[in-house]
């Protein structure tokens, strides 16, 4: 094992190695505290995210923390969805804070599915097995350790550091609302949170089959989820007696235009970033239409190859898709409604209105509506990727990876940073956390996350805040 | 008293019917009493009972001097309230075949709350009788119930036997289809050479002129195909090509565009020869081309403009619900349609499924029925034979002079076709006009014009009476 990752990153060897064999007191304590959050049930179903936002409120207590640099918030009538703002003050008054953003809530997880209990922290073969263990308690317990070591330390950074631990990002369930507390931060105690920029989950290392990092990621960009209706309606008649004009024909005509509809390819600086540094590692076709359209958005020979594949597709534009179908009130009767749900992922600098005129414009169609639900937020302009931001990564990330470049990119999905990023935080996705192809088996069974990958993880963030803390603006 | 009937008639339909408003004939009264005990009796699916209604219906019979033996109270297993009545009324020749009348008495549901009036009272207001049921299809059914004790008790001896079968479950609404129970397991006893039954009748116009008298000979089958495609699904994030809701959509926009081809019977023969003329003009001319020519395409372009002619020239196919995905933001891992399809009598369903897989084109969308595994010919339509036709049309004429018999298909279904399958030609026929409304059939505040109702008892108590001494 030493020998394989030994060529790979002296540093990291030298550091794991260490730690498999005498765990250091800090090392010690860090999983003691990890062990406690992971063994904290926060499902929806029987756990509770006020018990664990309580419990490292009170590690960071015992650690030298305040009472009034610790809050615990909770929303009437959702007891158990609380959370955990702990401040770090920084030196310098006017300089503005780092808020290191993770959620404590987990998946449901059942016993009887599950090889072992995953509300135990178990170590085997070099993982540690549990609920949370990756998604997202891992980081969680490490933005709590690092503040708590920085405290022991006497470190005083010139900015503030903020860790806010948020219960509600997997959702709710039907019938069962939870709040979503990085959501009710932005919307109530925006001042508690105020940050220059966040540091949230999403993004880490990839390791290949033999365990080797090959890419380190930093998500630099999310697209926005919006639902648009389309719909179509029709005075109806029985069915005995059919007429030209139909809700149905009408909606399916609709739908097969957006079907064959793509949104134009809108080049963002994640997206620049990581097609430019993935052409190198992918290289060969697709690899010359990453730097192709890299050069030339409007490329679409290299559009065609990329979008070949669904991932590189849905990270160059805005993608619309039909989601669910619902026409009719009887097997006898004319549809007098017809409609479509669509699921749309908004590139970063597109607004759902310019997306929704587009959908107007492919259906060509007076008599189909496309219209948004009630309450839909605006959508947060694209985050820059400045190098102070990225600079830092890349130099740690060169310490202890050497050679392994550092890709940002876009999820086409959606984690809470938006949340942040929407009220002017803007949140990226880093955490150094390298994983096995498989994913870990987040929200599945038997989640678990490489142990020697979790204690690197933890190294990279704890040096890496450090040089945010004291970075001049 | 049928003299003076038709001589007012002749003079004024208006007179006629106002004179009837004020002043019911001493046997209309009899019948009036019959009417309103159905009318009465609650037989919708949830809160009545078909049983109770047919019982109260043999009693009439009885008292009337049917014997018991003549009376067949008949409940299908395990579902006591959805009884059936078969009463015999012997005739003279044992050789000559019956006459069936056939008639259901169950309803559609009606809530008291949305109604004007109690749906299960009669009530008769400004011309109109007001009840669910007071047209669909309990005039009808007393008809039937008051010609027996007429035919009883003026001692009519008919050469054919006849027979009336009132029956539980047409409308779907929950009960067991006595129709087809009867014609399954009580086939001797409701044998005849053709049924009389509901399904059609006469049309007012707006101004309340008598435009024509239908019969109906045939019914289109409707059947309910699935369309269904699934697919493994997926975040809807990073959608994919190969998406269930957009090969169910293209499927129903092939189905949309398709035309079955034009199909004629004796039916629509008859009603488009008698129509040609009563329409005139382009369509007129186009009616008479397509009985002379169904392939011609022109004739069929100008009639298919009118859905209701449209609907009559074939099969029709058409969408009426779709169903699919599971969450907003996950691609779609199953999503259906229903296809709801008229079928031309005689047309097998299979043959319509084979063309609706041929026209989706695609074999990611499975398309099936409800066959119960079983293969499922629908009967053709009854031939409209001289010895149908010529009584109808005598009668009629008598009763309504000028206004012309046209035999019509209809584009949706009654219970003739579980009696046609077991080969008893069965005829929609009542002699009840109906304004351009139809009386809210299946609907609110159901209801049925007085002088109509009693006009058309009229004309099948003579009807009936002919077919029974027909040679």
């Amino acid at each position: 094992m030493s020998k394989l990752i030994g060529a790979v990153a002296a540093i990291a060897f030298a550091a794991s190695a260490a730690h498999a064999q005498a765990p250091s007191p800090d090392q010690t304590a860090f999983r003691e505290l990890y062990k406690e959050l992971v063994e904290t049930n926060t499902t929806l179903s029987a756990g509770s995210c006020t018990l664990a936002a309580e419990r490292m409120a009170a590690r960071m207590k015992a650690a030298g923390f305040t009472d009034s640099e610790l809050t615990i918030f909770t929303k009437p009538g959702l007891p158990l969805d609380g959370g955990l703002v702990a401040v770090l003050p920084g030196k310098d008054p006017k300089a503005k804070a780092i808020l290191l953003l993770a959620h404590l809530d987990v998946v449901e997880a059942k016993r009887e599915d599950w090889t072992r209990d995953p509300f135990k922290l178990i170590e085997e073969d070099g993982y540690f097995y549990g609920r949370g263990t990756l998604d997202d308690k891992a980081q969680a317990a490490i933005w709590v350790d690092t503040l708590i070591r920085y405290r022991k330390e006497g470190f005083k950074p010139r900015r503030a550091i903020k860790v806010a631990l948020t219960c509600g990002e997997e959702g709710g369930s039907v019938g069962a609302v939870r709040l979503n507390g990085a959501q009710w931060l932005a919307d109530n105690r925006r001042d508690l949170i105020d940050a220059e920029f966040g540091l949230n989950e999403g993004a880490g290392g990839e390791l290949d089959d033999q365990g080797k990092p090959v890419v380190h990621n930093v998500l630099a960009a999310e697209k926005a989820h919006r639902q648009f209706f389309i719909e179509t309606t029709n005075p109806g008649g029985h069915s005995s007696r059919p007429v030209p004009s139909n809700a149905i024909y009408d909606l399916a005509r609709a739908l097969d235009r957006i079907s064959h509809y793509e949104f134009p390819v809108r080049m963002i600086d994640a997206n620049r970033g990581y097609f430019t540094r993935m052409s190198k590692i992918v290289g060969g076709e697709t690899g010359a239409a990453m730097t192709a359209i890299v050069a030339n958005p409007q490329d679409k020979a290299a559009d065609a190859i990329l979008s070949r594949d669904p991932d590189y597709h849905a990270m160059l534009r805005t993608t619309c898709v039909a989601t669910l179908l619902e026409a009719g009130h009887a097997v006898n009767a004319l549809p007098q409604r017809a409609k479509a749900t669509l699921s749309c992922r908004i590139i970063p600098g597109q607004t759902a209105e310019e997306v929704r005129q587009l959908l107007v414009a492919a259906i060509d169609d007076p008599k189909v509506t496309v219209t948004q639900p009630p309450g839909a937020g605006s959508i947060a302009a694209p985050m820059p990727l400045p190098a102070k931001i990225l600079s830092p990564i890349e130099k740690v990330s060169g310490q202890m990876w050497p050679g392994v470049p550092v890709v940002p990119f876009m999820v086409p999905g959606a984690t809470d940073a938006r949340r942040m990023t929407e009220v002017g935080i803007p949140t990226y996705g880093v955490s150094g956390l390298f994983e096995d192809r498989d994913g870990g088996g987040a929200h599945g069974l038997n989640e678990r996350v490489r142990v020697k990958s979790l204690m690197d993880s933890r190294e990279f963030s704890y040096r890496l805040i450090k040089i945010y803390a004291d970075q001049k603006d | 008293m049928k003299t003076i009937f038709a001589a007012a008639l002749a003079a004024s339909t208006l007179l006629g019917a106002g004179a009837q408003a004020q002043a019911p004939r001493p046997d209309e009264a009899a019948f009036r009493d019959t009417y309103k005990e159905l009318v009465e009796t609650n037989t919708t699916f949830s809160a009545g009972s078909c049983t109770l209604a047919a019982e109260r219906m043999a009693a009439r019979l009885k008292a009337a001097g049917f014997p018991e033996s003549d009376l067949h109270l008949l409940i299908p297993p395990d579902h006591p309230k959805d009884g059936n009545l078969v009463a015999i009324y012997p005739g003279k020749d044992p050789k000559a075949k019956a006459v069936l009348m056939l008639a259901h008495i169950d309803v559609v549901e009606a809530k008291r709350e949305d109604w004007t009036r109690d749906p299960f009272t009669l009530v008769e207001e400004g011309g109109y009788f007001y009840a669910r049921g007071s047209s669909d299809d309990k005039a009808q059914a007393a008809i039937w119930v008051d010609n027996l004790i007429r035919y009883r008790k003026e001692g009519f001896k008919p050469r054919r036997t006849i027979k009336m079968a009132l029956t539980c479950g047409e409308e779907g609404g929950g009960q067991v289809n006595g129709a087809n129970w009867l014609a399954q397991t009580q086939r001797a006893l409701i044998d005849a050479e053709f049924a009389l039954n509901e399904g059609a009748g006469g049309n007012f116009d707006a101004a309340g002129k008598r435009v024509t008298h239908n019969v109906q000979a045939g019914e289109k089958t409707s059947v309910g195909f699935k369309l269904e495609v699934t697919n493994p699904g997926g975040h809807s994030s990073r959608p994919v090509p190969d998406n269930a809701i957009y090969h169910l959509i293209r499927a129903l926009d092939r189905i949309s565009q398709y035309e079955f081809p034009v199909q004629l019977n004796d039916a629509t023969r008859g009603y488009f020869t008698k129509m040609s003329k009563i329409v005139g003009g382009e369509t007129g001319a186009a009616m008479s081309a397509i009985v002379a020519n169904p392939q011609d395409k022109a004739a069929y372009a100008t009639l298919a403009k009118d859905p209701s002619l449209h609907a009559i020239l074939g099969t029709t196919c058409v969408a009426t619900r779709l169903d699919a995905g599971h969450a907003n933001n996950a691609l779609p891992q199953r999503a259906t349609a229903i296809v709801n399809c008229r079928i031309f009598p005689g047309v097998p369903v299979e043959e319509v499924q084979q063309t609706l897989v041929k026209v989706a084109a695609d074999p990611a969308v499975s398309i099936t029925w409800p066959s119960d595994g079983r293969s499922r010919v629908e009967p053709g339509a009854p031939p409209l034979t001289p010895q149908v036709m010529g009584p109808i049309e005598k009668i009629s004429a008598q009763m309504w002079p000028g206004v012309p018999v046209v035999p019509i298909l209809l584009a949706a279904g009654t219970d003739a076709k579980p009696l046609i399958a077991v080969g008893i030609p069965t005829y929609g026929v009542s002699g009840i006009f109906y304004e351009p409304d139809l009386g809210h059939i299946h609907g609110l505040n159901e209801r049925i014009k007085v002088t109509s109702l009693y006009e058309g008892r009229d004309f099948l108590y003579q009807l009936v009476k002919v077919y029974a001494d027909q040679k």
